[in-house]
């Protein structure tokens, strides 16, 4: 996990705590470059490989939305990807097919992924944003029995 | 063009993310379900209009940018003449060599909410269409101005409350009937026009990929659950959009060329409309026995559409 | 490529003709428009030039002036050389997105070939247009006959994509009287127009697809003053290159343009200032009272209207008794917007010249010299008595009673 969120930008910033800086410094005509370089089609580069600049919202963070936020147990997940495909956060974070986990900086909690999440039981279940991984793991519910 | 393997769901998920997260849409939003599958469909380069509205106002507010592509917003009404402007400008471009790299394919695509894709931008796409822009037009459609707090739209459905159309002591919410878009943008003669939904990413995936290849103006609605307007809890957002597609009340289905219509998901078990509506607070009032008549009415519609639909689709003109 | 066209030394074109020469001669890359009177023949003749190989470039025919200068601003941001042209209701239906194009700092050259508002509808000549547009961040350039329609776009295309600048700039011509009137029009060679405007040089177009851009993001009460101010000071400071500019035309053609005109004013004692066509009639009038009368009359005309030339103003104003600005709109419910900008330019002027203001010519009503002479000798009175003897604001030929407000406070 560490290695595709560890840049130096990730999370830096709360929405509205930015710089504020004054009208000479602001960029001509609005226009925002979501990088600091050239970097060519962002398609072939993943997010950890980006130079993102000041004003890319990867570099924000919208954690404290959250009042719940899901939990990913790795034993049970199968990698079927349904959550990556439905989260609109863009907050699960893929890799190589695999399931690696989630991007608590973008994620709102909106409970979608564990929604089609189809293990059972799910590796995906919401805990209160107080509770640790580790307390949320150890509580986890067993298979359910198919109901008759 | 380089479409992206759409085989399953494993392949998809090796595509990199170019809408980025810290977004300001609601917990749940389909919009930008929808915005990253289409995104993740195709590895060429991608130049972005967004009309005013939800997705736009979450995903450039200044200092920030969710895009990881070129993207313009100038107004409510006019997404799809700026990427007509910015096609415009790519043909003369790429013909006098004023390029900084030629060879590199893009795409043309506008997004717009049901506001500026039924009511204030309507005229303009009619416009881009006719004139033949190689794009893609997909609107977000949540049946309601749901930006400006909810109000109602042409593509708000009978019986639904909006806070311009509101249901009350005698007043069971809109009473008119939601503008067939999908008729209105086939009938202009468009390659490629489709209705699709995200819960089902795959037959989306392949519509988008379509359009995308397709030379020429394609228009695509999409439908996207509003958590906020539609009234329901934000981790059911895809459930709610599968009652739509199971109940009919959103067929899926593409037309080429303005006339072959072929419909691209059947239900195994058609889901009658009451689950759907029963299902979403934006309906709630329905459920009064003076308002039994709506439910019927609408039930009525959409069995009247699934049929007209499949006879087309078997006529084959 | 694109073919070339030999020109005459001396052409005989009318201004709508002009402008549509400097837009093929500066290789137009999109032009997207809509077709409203009297300057549809410049979008026809860009459409003539495309479909003859004149120029490589797209004629985009939208469906609304609104589209028309949506297209343009998307065009505008994909990197490349963009104008249209409009009037009156088309301008008036282009105006939310005349804001968003200035806002974006993107360089398009509007031809603005002048016509009043409805209602009631009139197809003929004011600048009810022009002055809408006063506030939307363009630099507005005035040409007065159809060689300076042709000189004036040659030159806003150099201003607007300077990389100083990035803004939109509109020529504005008189619908009819200039647009439709042919004249002798003296035109560069196509190779030296094209040299003097030069290559287009894209700054942070959506088509350099190595780095990612964001157009048209939202600004709340966090950022928009910032922008605004900073979009502001752009076009204050414009004037520098608009000298520049009108210096290396002169350099070029031996045309010299200033952001503010004057005729005769060295020793004027009194002064018209005006815009559009009616500057050429008053330089009529001012000569013949000249020669006939030995009234020391002269001519002020802004060249620029936005950015206003206000430090020019006082200076050629400094030493006149009596101005009249002639407005060729009116201002509803104040008095005419020449009449204020001056009458604020001069507030901070040492010495303050009697001013008044003529309403004038609304609709196409003809405005001839006659009619500029008495306007010159009404202000020699007035300066003669050392105050303003009739009302501050009035009408000009209009029939029915006399039409006129606010008298000149006196101790």
């Amino acid at each position: 996990m560490k290695g595709v969120l560890a840049t130096d930008r990730r999370g830096m910033r709360e929405l509205g705590a930015e710089e504020m800086v004054g009208w000479d410094e602001v960029t001509q005509g609005v226009v925002l470059p979501s990088f600091d370089q050239a970097i060519g089609n962002a398609a072939f580069l993943k997010p950890e490989e980006r130079p993102y600049s000041d004003f890319s919202s990867y570099t924000a963070t919208v954690a404290s939305w959250r009042v719940i936020r899901p939990v990913y147990n790795r034993d049970i997940c199968i990698d079927c990807q349904n959550c990556w495909v439905w989260c609109p956060d863009a907050s699960i974070i893929s890799r190589d097919k695999q399931m690696l986990g989630i991007d608590y900086d973008h994620c709102k909690g909106c409970g979608v992924c564990v929604e089609v999440c189809p293990t059972n039981p799910k590796s995906l279940l919401m805990f209160a944003e107080t509770e640790t991984i580790e307390e949320a793991l150890a509580k986890w519910p067993e298979k359910k029995k198919k109901e008759k | 063009m380089a479409i992206t393997s759409i085989k399953n769901l494993k392949e998809f998920s090796t595509n990199n993310e170019r809408l980025e997260g810290a977004h300001l849409l609601c917990p749940g939003c389909a919009h930008s379900m929808i915005v990253r599958e289409l995104l993740n469909c195709t590895d060429d380069n991608l130049v972005i209009a967004t009309n005013t509205g939800c997705l736009e106002v979450s995903t450039a507010v200044y200092p920030y940018t969710s895009w990881d592509t070129s993207w313009i917003h100038i107004g409510f009404e006019n997404a799809a003449t700026a990427a007509a402007g910015a096609e415009a400008m790519y043909k003369a471009r790429k013909r006098k060599g004023t390029l900084k790299d030629p060879d590199a394919p893009v795409k043309f695509v506008a997004f717009g909410g049901d506001g500026s894709t039924y009511d204030i931008g309507f005229q303009w796409i009619s416009g881009a269409i006719e004139r033949g822009h190689d794009f893609t037009y997909i609107c977000l459609d949540n049946e309601n101005y749901a930006n400006t707090g909810g109000q109602r739209s042409s593509s708000t459905p009978v019986g639904a409350h909006t806070s311009t159309a509101q249901a009350g002591r005698v007043s069971y919410g809109k009473k008119q009937k939601k503008k067939d878009i999908v008729a209105i943008m086939a009938a202009h003669g468009a390659p490629y026009v489709a209705q699709l939904a995200p819960n089902k990413w795959k037959i989306m995936a392949k519509g988008f990929q379509k359009a995308l290849e397709t030379e020429g103006p394609c228009f695509i609605n999409t439908v996207s659950a509003c958590t906020t307007e539609w009234k329901f809890n934000p981790k059911d957002t895809i459930n709610i959009i599968d009652l739509a597609t199971d109940s009919l009340m959103f067929p899926i289905y593409e037309i080429i060329n303005g006339r072959e219509l072929n419909i691209l998901y059947r239900p195994k078990t058609v889901v009658p409309v009451e689950e759907y509506l029963a299902a979403q607070g934006r309906y709630k009032h329905l459920f009064k026995p003076e308002n039994r008549h709506v439910i019927d009415a609408i039930q009525k519609d959409i069995n009247e559409k699934w049929e007209y639909l499949q006879r087309r689709e078997e006529a084959k003109v | 490529m694109a073919e070339k066209m030999e020109l005459n030394e001396i052409e005989v074109w009318d201004g709508n003709q002009a402008a549509a020469q400097a837009l093929r001669q500066a290789q137009v890359d999109v032009v997207a428009a809509y077709p409203i009177t009297p300057s549809t023949p410049i979008v026809e003749g860009y459409g003539a030039f495309v479909a003859n190989g004149y120029i490589d470039g797209e004629f985009v025919m939208v469906e609304s002036e609104h589209a028309a200068m949506s297209g343009c601003v998307g065009a505008a941001a994909a990197g490349g050389r963009v104008a249209t042209a409009t009037s009156s209701q088309g301008f008036m239906l282009m105006i939310e997105v005349l804001y968003q194009a200035s806002g974006m700092r993107l360089p398009i050259v509007l031809n603005v070939v002048n016509r009043a508002i409805a209602s009631p509808l009139n197809v003929r000549g004011d600048h009810g247009d022009m002055y809408a547009g006063r506030d939307s961040g363009w630099i507005q350039l005035d040409a007065f006959n159809a060689q300076e329609a042709y000189d004036m776009n040659l030159c806003a295309f150099k201003i607007s994509e300077d990389i100083n600048v990035r803004l939109p700039v509109m020529v504005h011509q008189d619908g009819f009287t200039t647009s439709h009137t042919a004249q002798n029009v003296r035109p560069l060679s196509d190779d030296e127009a094209y040299a003097f405007i030069g290559d287009y040089k894209p700054v942070d177009e959506m088509l350099d697809f190595s780095k990612a851009v964001t157009y048209g993001a939202q600004t709340e009460e966090d950022w928009h003053f910032e922008h605004k101010a900073k979009q502001h000071r752009a076009l204050m400071d414009s004037y520098v290159v608009i000298d520049r500019v009108f210096e290396e035309f002169e350099k070029k053609t031996g045309r010299k343009y200033r952001r503010l005109e004057s005729y005769m004013m060295d020793d004027a004692e009194v002064a018209i200032v005006a815009l559009g066509a009616t500057v050429e009639t008053c330089i009529l009038a001012a000569k013949e009272l000249r020669e006939q009368e030995g009234l020391k009359a002269g001519v002020v005309a802004p060249r620029s209207i936005r950015p206003f030339p206000f430090n020019e103003i006082r200076e050629v104003l400094a030493n006149v008794k009596a101005v009249a600005a002639l407005d060729h709109s009116v201002s509803m419910g104040a008095m005419g917007m020449l009449y204020n900008e001056i009458a604020g330019a001069m507030l901070s002027a040492q010495e303050r010249p009697l001013l008044t203001n003529f309403i004038y010519g609304l609709g196409g009503r003809d405005f001839a010299v006659d009619e500029a002479k008495r306007i010159f000798r009404e202000q020699k009175g007035h300066a003669d008595v050392g105050y303003i003897t009739t009302e501050i604001q009035q009408f000009s030929g209009l029939r029915g009673p006399k039409l006129g407000f606010y008298e000149m406070k006196r101790s």
